[in-house]
């Protein structure tokens, strides 16, 4: 296609042309253009079908608010839906194609729902699928869900990327237009760290769709001169392509910058940029947006917004229609004309709604003062309008005014109401702004040039003033002041379909059917009609939409109301929302200090929180996992297994009053352990529950170190720094996460002294006369390296747990595992951990729910009596400490080939499995190759006094029914006489 | 000669990389001691340290540098700061206790962290994609640090030069962190 319809001037690069695609039929534009444009250029009028009637639309606008011209953009994986050609920048090999239609765009067979509008009011699905009942799931929802929406996905991952970003200013300058030009200038001079950002690529608002002057300059060259000077300013940082879409709280922005997407090949950068910006104030400079005017058939392609015919043809150097007409309630309307004149396009009429006297003569054209459109005609695109005189005139464009809306949406983000402004008949930014921002130019109502230029030159001055910078007020802009008057003129009565909202068909009929039905409000108005919804948010559509609300009602505009604004502005990807937080990297990985061993011997891992931890080791012929893990729990057991166990918190705890600060922080009593000892504690809630437990070694009189949880390891680090920072501020008491800093290995079983002693400096006796159950202290190992040692025991052998800087982690568990070959030594991963604390009975988060009191758990002897400590005091409520509530409890198969399940409830033998039967819960399962047998613990009503009992674990969810034996807990030692060895 | 010996290994395999405009290094040579002042023990504390290194106690967001510069003291929080320093050997903690005596509880802090230097005229540029606190030159002073948090990690960053910054996060975590900061530097560059 050749670009008949392009014209000389406008600010495009005819020296750079772009070679572009629309529904696989090349074609042609400049750099510069966008590709609505560059579709208008060569002659493409015809570019989408609407919403729900199908009906052919064309380019209606030339900016964000666009509500038809929504395009497939790109291919195969970068298939992007509902692109709007008015904001999209052309380059060459862009791939658009037309969506929402069955067949080609030309012939779309949906198109018979125009002819069954009637059934398709609003509201309609509300009332027309109701029967017969069963046809909703399986015929009406499939059908409208194919129906429903614009373009369709790739359904493939997305293979760009994009990043998000932290900015920080004194002011945040939203829009580059005249007043934001002036503002930023004013700002910039004073010194402030100013953001400019702009959605356009080409910076300048109007001021590059419009003919007027500044000083001597076209608007146009003075815009891009003040651009030049503020990118010469170091404090001035210009946003283009970057659309701030939301007010947030505390002066922060979001601002969504399009990195690539103007480009043929994004290089591998990201594609889009999520700014957060941190600003400390705020002014609104975005323009106004064009509305139209209610007419019958008023949605043909070639109708279009009279700014947007004249952006076309002084930006782009493109006319919209070789024979134009204007149809106006306001000044605006004529400016079109005239531009559209002088540069040698055909006007045909200049319609005003308004009865006064032609403000200017337009050369050839009919003017009609006082007039309306009664119709349109032309079935693929518009040829002709009729005015309600009868008068019929061909034209293939027509221009349309209604008036200009301020752009007030991020006025509203924090709740702020639009008040009306009968001036200017819009609405204007009222109620509470967020705090900071403040607003100039046509978005405060300031609605011609010389006003928006002192307007964004006087609010920077008080912000600036504000801020404590040095404004001094500079001679006011010569600037044209164009012609701004308007009458509201809303909608041409008529028997017709007239179009309010094009992007969701809805008319105004729609609307009088929604008041009559009484839907009234503004908010049911939107939500009955779905008025102002979607990609434009109603950008065109929302005040015309009230005004014909308001004179179906009978009230005035602002007695109506009007719905506010949420971000975002305009559309978002989702992709910029998760950023680079994809894949593996959609959260931070913690490796501990063997992962690098441990992925060399085979290792299975499993998230625990952040952590990736060794589930169990694979060797040669293990091809089940209850394989390696069976031979995990056999061999440490028979001899001697290591564990990595540096993913458990350690906490350094010092201070004169370390002891005392223990002692309140533990349920059990810590005050008089002795140096060189470590012993088990729990933690209670504040309300008595237990939530963690762990050990706490004693390294010197003012010195402790704590092991929690791996799961509870910030969460007990938050309850300490937040019981001496605020409980007792009076105790010497200071702690400092030192998890990262260990490497801690469990080195358990019959052999595990023999072993260690080969890894110990001699010097240290180990011996468990000089180093028995539950000691601690600084040792050496492997010639000289500082270590500590701990004899604890989570597996109930004899074990101990030696820690190691993390530097040398790596290295230790090598040695480790060389030392021990002579003892078949195996290392066992978090499964075998679980397999061996289960059979000791050692209660973990399955059974340490922060649910579950000391006395549930069998361990309300540890909770002292005597002395105070968090939670002690509510432990003993009543109900907490119930002879006839549920105690923890082992199970046994009695038909020992029988797996448990975890989760199953338990229920007498002969019982429904009813609520009001339910004896409890099983928390943790586990085969035991030491037993032979499937294993459990669990909750169990009166448990403690049932042991031998015969029950059933119930699991409706896997549908198993189970007899098990109540047992004690401690299926394996249960007197400990191994790890005390 | 023991049968066995432990050899160090740093958090990040001693990761080097230059882009443009920047260069990324893992700093395997700092100590990292960190010192909780005792209540009531703020001017004892404060004398023993002017004493040791000629330098004040650092106040929130500061660092402040021994009098040879080989020190750097830098502010965590209201009772608690670190002291930074080269060392050939891993005894950091045994260092800072023999200088203080007691006037300070002493923690090594060394191995819980991995440490990461940013250098170049386009560091600050990549730090923008992951450091929600604001490092412009005349806001992030010279010698300036912060703890903030970037991907969900911590960090403490500190501005060492013009254009060079120390950052210091969790090491079980440094894999994650580095691939922030080298996907922040490649974004830019």
């Amino acid at each position: 296609m050749t670009q008949d319809f392009r014209i000389d001037g406008g600010l495009v690069d005819r020296k750079q042309t772009l070679k572009f695609s629309f529904n696989g039929r090349d074609m042609y534009g400049y750099a510069g253009d966008t590709l609505a444009s560059a579709l208008l250029a060569n002659g493409q009028r015809l570019v989408a079908r609407s919403f729900k009637y199908h009906r052919p639309r064309g380019i209606f606008s030339a900016g964000s608010e666009e509500p038809n011209a929504l395009v497939h953009l790109g291919q195969g994986a970068r298939l992007e839906p509902n692109t709007r050609a008015t904001v999209t920048e052309l380059f060459d090999g862009l791939h658009a194609s037309s969506q929402n239609h069955r067949g080609s765009l030309e012939h779309d067979f949906m198109a018979v729902n125009d002819r069954l509008s009637q059934f398709l009011s609003a509201g309609f699905y509300y009332k027309t699928f109701m029967w017969p009942k069963s046809f909703w799931e399986k015929v009406y929802e499939p059908v409208i869900r194919a129906s429903a929406g614009l373009g369709k996905l790739s359904m493939q991952p997305d293979p760009d990327t994009y990043d998000k970003g932290f900015l920080h200013c004194d002011i945040l300058i939203i829009g580059a237009g005249p007043a934001g030009l002036a503002a930023a200038l004013a700002s910039g001079h004073a010194g402030a760290r100013v953001i400019l950002a702009d959605e356009d690529f080409l910076l300048g608002g109007r001021l590059n769709s419009d003919t007027q002057s500044i000083g001597e300059q076209s608007g146009a060259h003075w815009a891009q001169d003040s651009l030049a000077e503020l990118a010469s300013m170091s404090n001035v940082r210009i946003l283009r392509r970057s659309t701030v879409y939301g007010a947030f709280d505390h002066g922060i922005y979001g601002i969504l910058e399009r990195k690539t997407d103007h480009l043929a090949d994004g290089g591998g950068k990201p594609r889009h940029v999520l700014w957060r910006v941190y600003s400390k104030r705020a002014i609104l400079c975005a323009g106004a947006t064009e509305r139209s005017i209610a007419f019958a058939n008023n949605d043909r392609p070639g109708i279009m917004l009279s700014g947007a015919v004249r952006s076309y043809a002084n930006r782009w150097g493109v006319a919209a229609g070789k024979k134009v007409a204007v149809f106006t309630n306001n000044d605006s309307g004529w400016q079109t004309a005239a531009d559209l004149s002088a540069m040698g396009i055909s006007i045909s009429a200049v319609i005003d709604t308004r009865d006064i006297v032609a403000p200017m003569a337009i050369s050839g054209a009919a003017l009609v003062m006082g007039g309306r459109i009664k119709d349109t005609r032309g079935r693929k695109a518009l040829d002709a309008i009729t005015l309600t005189s009868g008068l019929t005139v061909p034209v293939d464009c027509l221009a349309v005014s209604g008036g200009w809306s301020p752009n007030v949406q991020l006025t509203c983000h924090q709740r702020g109401r639009p008040q009306w402004n009968d001036a200017i008949a819009a609405f204007v930014p009222g109620g509470e702004l967020p705090k900071g921002l403040t607003v100039a130019g046509a978005a405060s109502g300031q609605m011609t040039l010389a006003a928006a230029l002192k307007s964004g030159r006087k609010t920077a001055g008080q912000a600036l003033v504000d801020l404590g910078f040095k404004y001094t007020s500079a001679p006011a802009l010569k600037a044209s002041d164009e012609a701004f008057s308007v009458t509201p003129f809303w909608h041409v009565s008529g028997s017709k379909r007239a179009w309010v909202d094009l992007q969701n068909d809805v008319t105004t009929k729609d609307i009088k059917q929604a008041q009559r039905e009484g839907f009234q409000s503004v908010e049911h108005l939107k939500r009955y009609t779905t008025m102002g919804m979607a990609t434009d948010q109603g950008k065109t559509a929302n005040v015309l939409g009230l005004a014909v609300m308001a004179e179906a009602t009978g009230q005035s505009i602002p007695q109506t109301g009007t719905t506010i604004f949420r971000p975002p502005y305009s559309p978002v990807a989702l992709g910029a929302f998760g950023g680079r937080a994809v894949g593996n990297e959609f959260r931070p990985t913690r490796l501990t200090p063997s992962h690098k061993w441990a992925t060399e011997c085979g290792a299975v891992f499993t998230e625990t929180g952040a952590w990736m931890r060794a589930q169990w080791f694979v060797r040669a012929g293990e091809t089940h996992w209850r394989e390696s893990v069976d031979r995990e729990v056999r061999d440490t057991r028979a001899s001697v297994g290591i564990c990595d166990v540096s993913t458990l918190g350690k906490i350094d705890i010092q201070g004169r009053d370390a002891a005392a600060f223990l002692n309140k922080v533990y349920a059990n009593g810590f005050a008089r352990l002795a140096v060189g000892k470590v012993r088990y504690g729990i933690m209670l809630r504040e309300d008595g529950l237990c939530y963690d437990d762990g050990t706490t070694a004693r390294l010197s009189e003012t010195h402790y170190v704590m092991t929690t949880t791996t799961a509870n390891a910030g969460l007990v680090y938050q309850r300490l720094e937040f019981a001496r920072q605020c409980l007792w501020p009076d105790m010497d008491v200071h702690v400092i996460s030192v998890t990262d800093g260990w490497a801690q290995y469990a080195v358990a079983g019959p052999n595990a002294r023999k072993l260690l002693q080969k890894i110990v400096d001699p010097e240290h006796d180990i011996a468990t006369e000089a180093f028995g159950f539950m000691a601690c202290g600084d040792v050496t190992v492997c010639g000289g390296t500082a270590a500590r040692l701990f004899r604890i025991s989570f597996s109930g052998e004899l074990a101990y747990e030696i820690a190691v800087p993390t530097r040398y982690g790596d290295g230790l568990i090598r040695a480790l595992m060389s030392a021990g070959r002579e003892f078949d030594v195996t290392a066992y991963g978090v499964e075998a951990l679980s397999v061996m604390r289960i059979e000791k009975g050692h209660p973990v988060g399955s059974e340490l729910t922060g649910q579950t009191t000391a006395l549930e758990l069998g361990m309300d002897r540890m909770v002292s009596k005597t002395k105070d400590s968090i939670g002690s005091a509510l432990s003993q409520r009543s109900e907490l400490q119930r002879d006839d509530g549920r105690r923890l409890v082992g199970l046994i198969p009695v038909d020992t080939s029988d797996t448990l399940t975890a989760g199953a409830h338990f229920l007498d033998i002969g019982a429904a499995a009813k609520m009001e039967n339910d004896l409890g819960w099983m928390t943790s399962v586990a085969h035991s190759p030491t037993l032979g047998h499937s294993i459990g613990l669990g909750f169990v009503k009166l448990g403690h006094i049932r042991h031998g009992d015969v029950i059933r674990a119930w699991d409706g969810v896997r549908g198993t029914d189970i007899k098990v034996e109540i047992t004690s807990p401690h299926f394996y030692d249960p007197k400990g006489g191994l790890q005390r060895a | 000669m023991p049968e066995f010996a432990l050899a160090a290994v740093s958090a990040l395999d001693g990761y080097s990389q230059d882009f443009d405009g920047a260069v990324l290094r893992e700093v395997t040579d700092l100590e990292i001691v960190s010192v909780a002042v005792p209540i009531a023990g703020q001017k004892k504390l404060a004398a023993k340290i002017k004493s040791a290194y000629g330098c004040a106690v650092p106040k929130p967001t500061t660092t402040t540098q021994s009098k040879d510069g080989l020190v750097r003291l830098v502010s965590t929080q209201a009772d608690q700061f670190l002291l930074l320093f080269d060392t050939a050997t891993p005894d950091g903690g045994d260092k800072v206790a023999a200088q203080l005596n007691t006037a300070g509880y002493i923690t090594d802090q060394t191995d819980n962290w991995a440490v990461l230097r940013l250098s170049g005229p386009n560091s600050r540029t990549a730090l923008e994609r992951i450091c929600p606190v604001d490092l412009h030159p005349d806001v992030f002073a010279l010698n300036a640090s912060a703890r903030t948090h970037m991907e969900h990690l911590g960090v403490l960053v500190i501005r060492t030069e013009a254009d060079a910054f120390l950052l210091l996060s969790a090491r079980s975590s440094a894999k994650s962190f580095l691939h922030a900061v080298v996907v922040s530097v490649k974004n830019v560059t």
